[in-house]
């Protein structure tokens, strides 16, 4: 999550890939980068439009912030890994650009660039306005931490006893929440009316719709299966032991009284997740998450809203 | 009041004949009652409106039992403005006819002229659940009406949503205009009770919003900056604009429920807003302080006891929330907001079968009204 954003001199993807190229309809896109400048550019054949990368948004599936006449634009064309290349972002399919400024970007409105970099960002809003000047890029531990800048030195050290006990102290549902803050809670999804596959990357909302979920219990939490001071653990058979603290068969040691009610699997007894937390392709084909909606997937079903 | 003239022009026409019972009175011999209704007839299909009125009453005389009767009777007294005899000839009806959603909405409508406004807001929210606004007409005059009601008992809110399919059309006039002010800044009065010389606050305050409401929100901004220049100690003007703000743009909405606060520092509406707007971004010891001064200043305002009680809940008094927001269920048991609070509490304590009872019964509220939203 520290690199939720990041400044175009330290993206791995740029230093990989140079020179980038992309084609939809009359205009043509190239993203080119030359030391620690990265440049957008768009031309319709005639006209040419390039503008610097300010910031990368997305470690992954990457977008890009770019500064045009004074205001932000959120890229057209966007990086995605599982094609390794560019494609239109995720959500401006819709648009069709009728000039070569609309095809550059979408320009953002105030409340939703202060939303982008108050979620990718730390100390990018203060005082419910948007303050570049101290922002820090990426989810730094001061923004889980609230005031935690003065334990994190302790913290670096290995001295963990000075940071806020607060988070720890948290119920399911309350991390659930706290997590949701920026990977949306149960309830801003249905505010949001988010139905459909688009729903699948809000695990706060699909993990709560699992029968599993039991807001007061930590085996549920989403600390139990992730640490948020490391990267995502990408091997299934890691995930086992946690299900296996509900799901043990009666031979395994859980207690009779943590199994109640969570009976064990009749088909395998490991990689649990790769059943029964699908990988899910979001609409566009280029970005896959994982149902956190815990359940039997039956062969055919529609996706569960 | 332009309303009843269209009333008047089309209530007969288009919006009570289609549920009239079918004459199912065929009868052998021709007695002294068919000579009445037929007399009866005659005059109302030409117009005779005194004449009819009076063959309506002796044929109601002579066989009370007969809801075609009443119905022709209390619908022409309607017209004729004789709205308490009006009102007791449907209410005859009804007693025959309980389920004939015209005849609520329409004794609702004379309730509304004789002034008593509360039977008169219970008849037409009846009369619209059962049917009777299928026509976009019957349906605008039952509607402006109910939104006056609401606004004159306090539900300022609701009276504002009822107003919204207005500002679709982009027409507007005075009377509707006024209206509308009267519910944004919480005035719980009818346009006609209002005194003349506060009639240009309101209808300054109506003509924003309606600005607002029908999507020009660049004329909007400019119609508030006037109307605060002119009105300058109205209160809930700033609170208005703020909650037209505050679904696109809370933090804008914020600054106007503050400047609102430090011109009339006890409104509690202003302040339960910007409670709600903390507990949305998780500061819930500012949502917990603002709705106990809400609660201390207008214990009766909607939505007081949710907030306080999400407001309990997130600030670690699970059960006194829960306990709240249970006896609010009660009272509003289709609640979306309350639902959405006690799932959230029920599953941080542990509840898990509650949670997950009320999380399906939110989704399932969600879907019926995005359906609902998608066939509009
Ligand atoms: C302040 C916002 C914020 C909060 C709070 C937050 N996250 Fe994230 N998280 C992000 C962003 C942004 C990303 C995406 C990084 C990217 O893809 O560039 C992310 C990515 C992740 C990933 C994927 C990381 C990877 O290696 O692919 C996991 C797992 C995760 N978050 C878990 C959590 C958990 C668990 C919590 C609660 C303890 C949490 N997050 C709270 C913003 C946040
Ligand atoms: C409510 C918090 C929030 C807001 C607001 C937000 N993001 Fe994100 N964003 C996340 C999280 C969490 C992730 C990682 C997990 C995921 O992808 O859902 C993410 C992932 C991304 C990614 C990685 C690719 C992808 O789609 O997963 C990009 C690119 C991105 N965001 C760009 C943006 C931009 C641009 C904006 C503003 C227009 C924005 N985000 C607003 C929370 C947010
Ligand atoms: C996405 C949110 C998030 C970010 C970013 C984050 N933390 Fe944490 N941190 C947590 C949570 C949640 C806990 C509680 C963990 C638990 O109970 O297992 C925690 C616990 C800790 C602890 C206590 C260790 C323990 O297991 O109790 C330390 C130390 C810590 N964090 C340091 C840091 C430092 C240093 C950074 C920045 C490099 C950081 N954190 C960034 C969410 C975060
Ligand atoms: C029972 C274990 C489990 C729990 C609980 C859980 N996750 Fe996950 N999560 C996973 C697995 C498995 C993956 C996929 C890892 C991989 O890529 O192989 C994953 C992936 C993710 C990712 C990466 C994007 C994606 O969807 O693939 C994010 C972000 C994330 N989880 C956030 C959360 C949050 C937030 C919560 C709490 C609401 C949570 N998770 C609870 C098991 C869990
Ligand atoms: C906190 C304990 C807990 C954890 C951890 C847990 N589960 Fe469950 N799970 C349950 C309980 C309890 C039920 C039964 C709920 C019911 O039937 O009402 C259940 C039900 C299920 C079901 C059946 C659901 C259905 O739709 O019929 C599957 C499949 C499942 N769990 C798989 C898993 C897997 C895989 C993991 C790990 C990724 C996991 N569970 C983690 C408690 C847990
Ligand atoms: C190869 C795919 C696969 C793997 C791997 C797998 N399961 Fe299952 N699981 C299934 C299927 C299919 C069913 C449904 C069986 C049925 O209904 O006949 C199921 C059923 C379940 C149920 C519901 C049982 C019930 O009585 O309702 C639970 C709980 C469960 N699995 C947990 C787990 C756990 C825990 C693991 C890992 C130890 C796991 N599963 C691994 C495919 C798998």
């Amino acid at each position: 999550m520290g690199r939720a954003i990041e400044l175009p001199g330290e993206n791995p993807t740029f230093k990989a890939h140079p020179k980038m190229t992309f084609r939809r309809g009359a205009y043509a896109y190239l993203v080119e980068t030359v030391g620690d400048k990265t440049t957008y550019t768009v031309t319709d054949g005639t006209n040419t439009l390039s503008l610097p990368i300010r910031w990368s948004f997305g470690v992954g599936g990457q977008t890009w912030i770019l500064e045009y006449q004074g205001n932000l634009y959120d890229s057209l064309v966007s990086y995605y890994p599982a094609i390794d290349g560019l494609d239109i972002t995720m959500g401006d399919e819709r648009i069709t650009p009728h000039t070569l400024e609309e095809a550059m970007g979408r320009e953002l409105k105030q409340g939703e660039t202060k939303a982008c970099f108050g979620c990718h960002a730390t100390n990018a809003v203060i005082d419910r306005k948007l303050t570049l000047e101290s922002m820090q890029l990426g989810v730094t531990c001061e923004h889980c931490h609230v005031g935690a800048n003065a334990h994190l030195l302790d913290a670096l050290q290995g001295e963990f006893a000075s940071v806020p006990p607060k988070l720890r102290k948290l119920s399911t549902e309350d991390i659930s929440n706290f997590c949701g803050q920026c990977h949306r809670t149960w309830e801003a999804v249905l505010r949001g009316h988010f139905e459909g596959e688009i729903n699948v990357r809000f695990q706060p909302y699909r993990l709560a719709n699992s029968k599993c979920f039991d807001g007061a219990d930590p085996r549920i939490s989403c600390l139990a299966c992730h640490d948020p001071h490391q990267d995502v653990v990408r091997q299934d058979s890691s995930y086992d032991p946690k299900c296996l603290n509900c799901h043990a068969a009666s031979t395994q040691p859980a207690s009779a009284a943590a199994r109640a009610g969570a009976p064990p699997c009749p088909v395998a007894k490991a990689n649990c997740v790769s059943c029964h937390m699908p990988k899910v392709n979001l609409p566009g084909g280029h970005l896959a998450f994982t149902d956190h909606q815990i359940r039997v997937v039956k062969p055919g079903e529609p996706y569960p809203n | 009041m332009k309303f009843r003239g269209l009333i008047l022009g089309c209530m007969l026409g288009g919006f009570l004949v289609p549920l009239l019972p079918g004459c199912a009175l065929a009868q052998a011999t021709p007695s002294a009652f068919d000579h009445v209704v037929e007399a009866a007839t005659a005059a109302r299909e030409r117009d005779d409106v005194p004449q009819a009125i009076g063959l309506y009453s002796r044929a109601v005389q002579l066989r009370p039992r007969w809801p075609d009767g009443w119905w022709f009777l209390g619908s022409l007294q309607y017209e004729t403005e004789a709205y308490p005899a009006g009102r007791d000839a449907l209410t005859h009806f009804l007693e025959l006819v309980p389920d004939a959603a015209p005849a609520w909405a329409l004794r609702g409508l004379c309730e509304f002229e004789t002034g008593e406004y509360s039977q008169s807001l219970t008849d037409i929210q009846r009369g619209l659940s059962l049917g009777a606004g299928k026509q976009a007409h019957d349906e605008t005059i039952l509607r402006y009406h109910e939104a006056l009601l609401l606004t004159r008992s306090g539900d300022f809110e609701q009276a504002l949503q009822e107003y919204a399919p207005f500002t679709r059309s982009k027409v507007s006039n005075p009377e509707l205009l006024v209206g509308i002010g009267l519910a944004g800044l919480r005035t719980p009065l009818l346009p006609r009770d209002l005194k003349e010389d506060k009639r240009d606050l309101y209808l300054a305050a109506g003509s924003a919003a309606f600005l607002f409401m029908s999507g020009d929100e660049a004329a909007a901004r400019q119609e508030f900056q006037n109307l605060f220049q002119r009105f300058p100690t109205a209160s809930d003007a700033h609170y208005l604009y703020g909650l037209l703000l505050f679904p696109t743009d809370p933090d804008q909405a914020i600054a106007e429920f503050r400047r609102e606060l430090e011109i009339a520092p006890s409104n509690a509406a202003a302040q339960l807003m910007v409670a709600w707007d903390a507990l949305m971004r998780n500061d819930f010891s500012t949502a917990l302080a603002y709705s106990e001064k809400v609660m201390a200043e207008e214990p009766t305002l909607p939505s007081a006891r949710l907030v306080l009680g999400r407001g309990l809940v997130e600030t670690g008094d699970v059960k006194g929330g829960i306990d709240l927001l249970e006896k609010e269920l009660r009272l509003e048991p289709d609640n979306f907001e309350i639902h959405l609070a006690l799932a959230r509490a029920y599953s941080k304590s542990g509840r898990k079968e509650d949670a997950r009872r009320e999380r399906l019964l939110c989704l399932q509220m969600e879907k019926s009204a995005t359906n609902h939203e998608v066939r509009r």
